[in-house]
C-alpha cells in the first residue's frame, strides 16, 4: 500500500474515533453539575416564560437525545430527507457548525477560528525553539558523553523538565520585561493583521514586532519540550551510536561525522517523533498557562472563560476540536513514523 | 614462503574499569598468508572478538591496544615504541610508534578496502531504515573511490554473487525484508563488494541453522577461491573448523594455546584444551553419556589463574601447571602448543592434581 494510501486509510479510521469523542463530551458536559440559563439571568429576573424562551433559543428544552442528534448536525440531515418532526433542525457539527455561545452571544465556530491562529503560532514557534535546540543539544550530548558539554546539557535539561512553564514565564518577564525592559511581555501583535492596525508602517515591522513578542512566551512554553525531547533524543543517538550497524560502519571506514548525520542520526529519530506527536497536542494544556500569563487570546483563554462562565455550546466546541486535534496529531505522527521506519507496514492486511 | 598478509605479534588489548584492568587478550600472536582461511577458536570470552577488533583498532571505550605489533604487508596497523622517559614505577612506558598508521589512515586506507568485517548477528548489524543495497552500495563507493551509478552497479552484481535471487529488485528492500541466511549473505557481498584482501569474519555463522551455515560455507569457499581473499575466521564451533579453514589458532582466556595447520591440530593434538574442545562436540558415533564437556567455566580475565591458565579445569593437570607458566613451544612443522607437557620444566616429575575445587585442601596435600 503506497503512503498515500495509508493516509487516506487512517484519516477514514479517525472518523468513528472522532464520532466518539464527541459522544462522550456531548455526554460529560451534560452530566456536570450547574444550569447555564442560571448564569445568565440574575435571580430576580428569573420567571418561568425568560427561562423557556431562552432554553427554546439555545434548544435545551428538547429530550437529550434530540439534543444531541441536533448538536451533531444528524437531525439536520433528517429533516433534508422529509423526515417528520425534523423538518426545520438547525444545522450542526456535520455542517460545521458549533452553535451558539452563550456568553459571547457569537457563534462558537467563529470564536474559535479567531482564537485558533493565536495558539497555532505560540505552539508551532515553541516547537521550532524546542526541536532547533534540543536536537543538536541531543546529538552532540550522545557524541561526547560523559563529557563536560553532556554534564552541562543533562543540567540544561533536568532544569527544563522540573521547572513549570508558568514560573519560567513570570520569572522571564520579571527579568527581560521588567528590569531590562528589552522586550515585550504582553499585547501580542499577529502578524495576518494590517500593519497600520498596530501603527507600524509595513510587514517588515509587523514580523519584528510579532517575534519580539512572542520571544518570551516561546521561550516559557517551549523550554519544557527542548528538554524532554533533548533527553529523548540523547539516549536514542548513544543506543543506535552503540549499535552493530554503527560499528559495522565505522569498520568499512565511514568517518565519524557521516556514521553521526547519517547512520545514528536517522534510526535514532522514531523515538523523538512519537513523543514531539503525542506532545504537540497536550502542550495545548501548558499553551493555556502561557496564554494566561502574556495575556495572549488563543484557545486556552477562551477554554478557560467557557469553563468559567458554564458557556455550554463553547465547553462542547472547543473539547471536540481539541479531540480532534488531538487525533490528527496522532494521524501526523503515524504518518511521520511509517515515512521513517521501513518497517511500520502500510495498515490493512495484518 | 613469502612474507605473510598480517602478522600479530603479542598483541595486548586490555579493559579499564572499576575493578581494576581486564587482559582480555594478552600476548596473541599469529599470521595470516595470502588466501588462506585461519581459524579463531575458543569458548565465549576467550578475547578471540577483541583479537579482531584490536587488529582493526576498533576497540570501543573503555577498552584500549597496550602493547604488541600489527603488520599488514608494509604497514603498521599496531605499534609500540618504549618512550625516553619511564612511568612512575620504574618500567620504561610505551608509546604509539611512528610507523603506526594515524586514525584517518587507519580509516581510509585500511578499513574496508583492504580488511572488511563481518559481524556475529546479522540482525543487529544492518541498518534498518536504510536499502539493503543503499547500504551495500555505500561502503563500495567509499572503499573503492566508484561513482554512485558504478558502485550500485557493482553492489547489484556482489548481490547477485553471493547468491541473492533477484538481486536487481531486491535491491531497494530493507533489512527487515530479508530472512537471516539472507542478511549473512549481504554482509558477505558487502565485505567482497570492497575487493579487500582480509576480511575478518567474526562468527559469521554461529546466529544461522545448519542447512544456510551449510550453504554460507560452500559460498564463502567459492569465492576465496575466486577472489583469492584470505580470511579469519572467528569461531566457537571445531567442525566449522574443520570445513573451511587452513590453519588454526586456539584461545584459551586471552592467549593462544595451540596454533598449527587444521588436520595437525585435529589429527596430532597436542594441547589438553584443544583435546577437550574436540571431546566435546557432539557426534554420531558417539552418545551423549561419551561425550566428554569440559568442567567448569572460563574464570574471568581478571585474575587469571597463575601458572597455566587452563589448569583448574585441565584434566592432565600436575602440581608444575600452577607455577610455570608455558610458552608456545614447536611441537611439529608449523605446529605451536603453550603446554609444559612439551618443555623441560618438570611436568612428568609432578604430581597429578586433584580436580575437587571446592575442597583446595585436598590439592595442597598433606599438612
Amino acid at each position: 500500500m503506497s503512503l498515500l494510501r495509508y493516509t487516506v486509510y487512517r484519516l477514514l479510521q479517525a472518523i468513528p474515533v472522532m464520532f466518539g469523542i464527541a459522544v462522550v463530551t456531548f455526554l460529560m458536559v451534560n452530566l456536570a453539575p450547574g444550569d447555564p440559563v442560571d448564569y445568565m439571568i440574575s435571580e430576580e429576573l428569573a420567571s418561568e416564560e425568560l427561562i423557556a424562551s431562552i432554553e427554546a433559543r439555545y434548544g435545551l428544552d428538547e429530550p437529550l437525545w434530540r439534543q444531541f442528534l441536533n448538536y451533531l448536525g444528524f437531525s439536520w440531515f433528517l429533516g433534508l430527507l422529509g423526515v417528520p418532526g425534523f423538518a426545520d433542525a438547525p444545522p450542526g457539527l456535520l455542517q460545521g457548525d458549533l452553535g451558539l455561545s452563550m456568553y459571547y452571544d457569537r457563534p462558537v465556530s467563529e470564536l474559535m477560528l479567531t482564537r485558533i491562529p493565536p495558539t497555532l503560532m505560540l505552539v508551532l514557534s515553541a516547537y521550532a525553539f524546542a526541536l532547533t535546540l534540543a536536537i543538536p543539544l541531543g546529538v552532540v550530548a550522545a557524541n561526547r558523553r560523559n563529557k563536560p558539554t553532556d554534564h552541562i546539557s543533562r543540567i540544561i535539561a533536568l532544569f527544563g523538565v522540573s521547572t513549570p512553564s508558568f514560573w519560567i514565564g513570570i520569572m522571564l518577564i520579571v527579568i527581560f520585561g521588567v528590569w531590562l525592559g528589552i522586550l515585550p511581555t504582553g499585547r501580542m501583535v499577529y502578524p495576518w493583521r494590517d500593519p497600520a492596525f498596530y501603527g507600524y508602517g509595513n510587514h517588515l515591522e509587523l514580523w519584528y514586532q510579532t517575534l519580539r513578542h512572542l520571544f518570551l512566551p516561546v521561550v516559557a512554553l517551549g523550554t519544557l519540550q527542548m528538554a524532554v525531547i533533548m533527553r529523548v533524543e540523547r539516549s536514542s543517538m548513544i543506543e543506535s551510536l552503540q549499535s552493530e550497524y554503527v560499528q559495522l560502519a565505522r569498520a568499512y571506514g565511514v568517518s565519524e561525522r557521516t556514521i553521526l548525520r547519517k547512520h545514528a542520526f536517522r534510526p535514532s529519530q522514531l523515538p523523538v517523533i512519537t513523543l514531539i506527536g503525542l506532545n504537540l497536542t497536550t502542550s495545548l494544556g501548558g499553551a493555556v498557562l502561557i496564554e494566561t500569563v502574556f495575556a495572549i487570546n488563543g484557545m486556552g483563554r477562551l477554554i478557560v472563560q467557557s469553563i468559567q462562565t458554564l458557556d455550554y455550546q463553547l465547553i462542547l466546541g472547543t473539547t471536540i476540536v481539541l479531540g480532534f486535534v488531538f487525533v490528527i496529531g496522532v494521524i501526523i505522527t503515524d504518518l511521520a513514523y511509517a515515512y521513517i521506519d521501513p518497517r511500520v507496514t502500510y495498515g490493512e492486511e495484518a | 614462503m613469502s612474507e605473510p598478509l598480517l602478522t600479530v605479534r603479542d598483541l595486548k588489548t586490555q579493559f579499564y574499569t572499576d575493578r581494576g584492568a581486564v587482559r582480555a587478550v594478552d600476548g596473541v600472536s599469529f599470521d595470516v598468508e595470502q588466501g588462506e582461511i585461519v581459524g579463531l577458536v575458543g569458548e565465549s570470552g576467550a578475547g578471540k572478538s577483541v583479537t579482531t577488533s584490536s587488529i582493526l583498532r576498533l576497540v570501543e571505550e573503555p577498552g584500549e591496544v597496550v602493547g604488541g605489533k600489527v603488520r599488514y604487508g608494509d604497514r603498521t596497523l599496531v605499534g609500540f615504541d618504549e618512550a625516553a622517559v619511564a612511568d612512575e614505577d620504574g618500567r620504561p612506558k610505551l608509546v604509539h610508534s611512528e610507523e603506526m598508521l594515524s586514525n584517518r589512515e587507519m580509516r581510509e586506507e585500511v578499513r574496508g578496502n583492504e580488511i572488511a568485517i563481518i559481524f556475529q548477528d546479522p540482525m543487529e548489524s544492518l541498518n534498518p531504515v536504510y536499502t539493503v543495497g543503499g547500504q551495500v552500495r555505500e561502503f563500495i563507493q567509499i572503499n573503492r573511490d566508484m561513482s554512485k551509478e558504478e558502485a550500485r552497479e557493482e553492489a547489484i552484481e556482489m548481490l547477485r554473487r553471493v547468491g541473492i535471487p533477484e538481486a536487481e529488485d531486491r535491491y531497494s528492500d530493507y533489512p527487515h525484508e530479508f530472512s537471516g541466511g539472507m542478511r549473512q549473505r549481504v554482509l558477505i557481498a558487502m565485505a567482497l563488494g570492497c575487493r579487500p584482501n582480509l576480511i575478518i569474519a567474526d562468527e559469521p555463522t554461529t546466529a544461522l541453522d545448519v542447512t544456510v551455515e551449510g550453504q554460507i560455507l560452500e559460498l564463502v569457499d567459492d569465492l576465496v577461491d575466486e577472489f583469492d581473499t584470505s580470511f579469519i575466521w572467528v569461531t566457537h564451533d571445531m567442525g566449522v573448523v574443520a570445513e573451511i579453514c587452513d590453519r588454526v589458532n586456539v584461545m584459551y582466556l586471552g592467549r593462544i594455546v595451540e596454533q598449527g595447520p587444521v588436520d595437525e591440530i585435529f589429527h596430532d593434538t597436542k594441547h589438553p584444551y584443544t583435546e577437550a574442545l574436540l571431546n566435546s562436540i557432539p557426534r554420531p558415533d558417539r552418545t551423549v553419556s561419551d561425550l566428554s564437556p569440559i568442567k567448569g567455566t572460563m574464570p574471568g580475565a581478571m585474575n587469571p589463574p597463575a601458572g597455566c591458565r587452563f589448569h583448574p579445569r585441565c584434566p592432565d593437570a600436575r602440581r608444575a601447571c600452577r607455577e610455570v607458566e608455558p610458552d608456545l613451544l614447536e611441537v611439529g612443522l608449523d605446529h605451536r602448543s603453550a603446554c609444559i607437557k612439551h618443555g623441560e620444566v618438570g611436568y612428568w616429575e609432578s604430581e597429578p592434581l586433584e580436580h575437587t575445587e571446592a575442597q583446595p585442601e585436598t590439592v595442597e596435600g598433606p599438612r
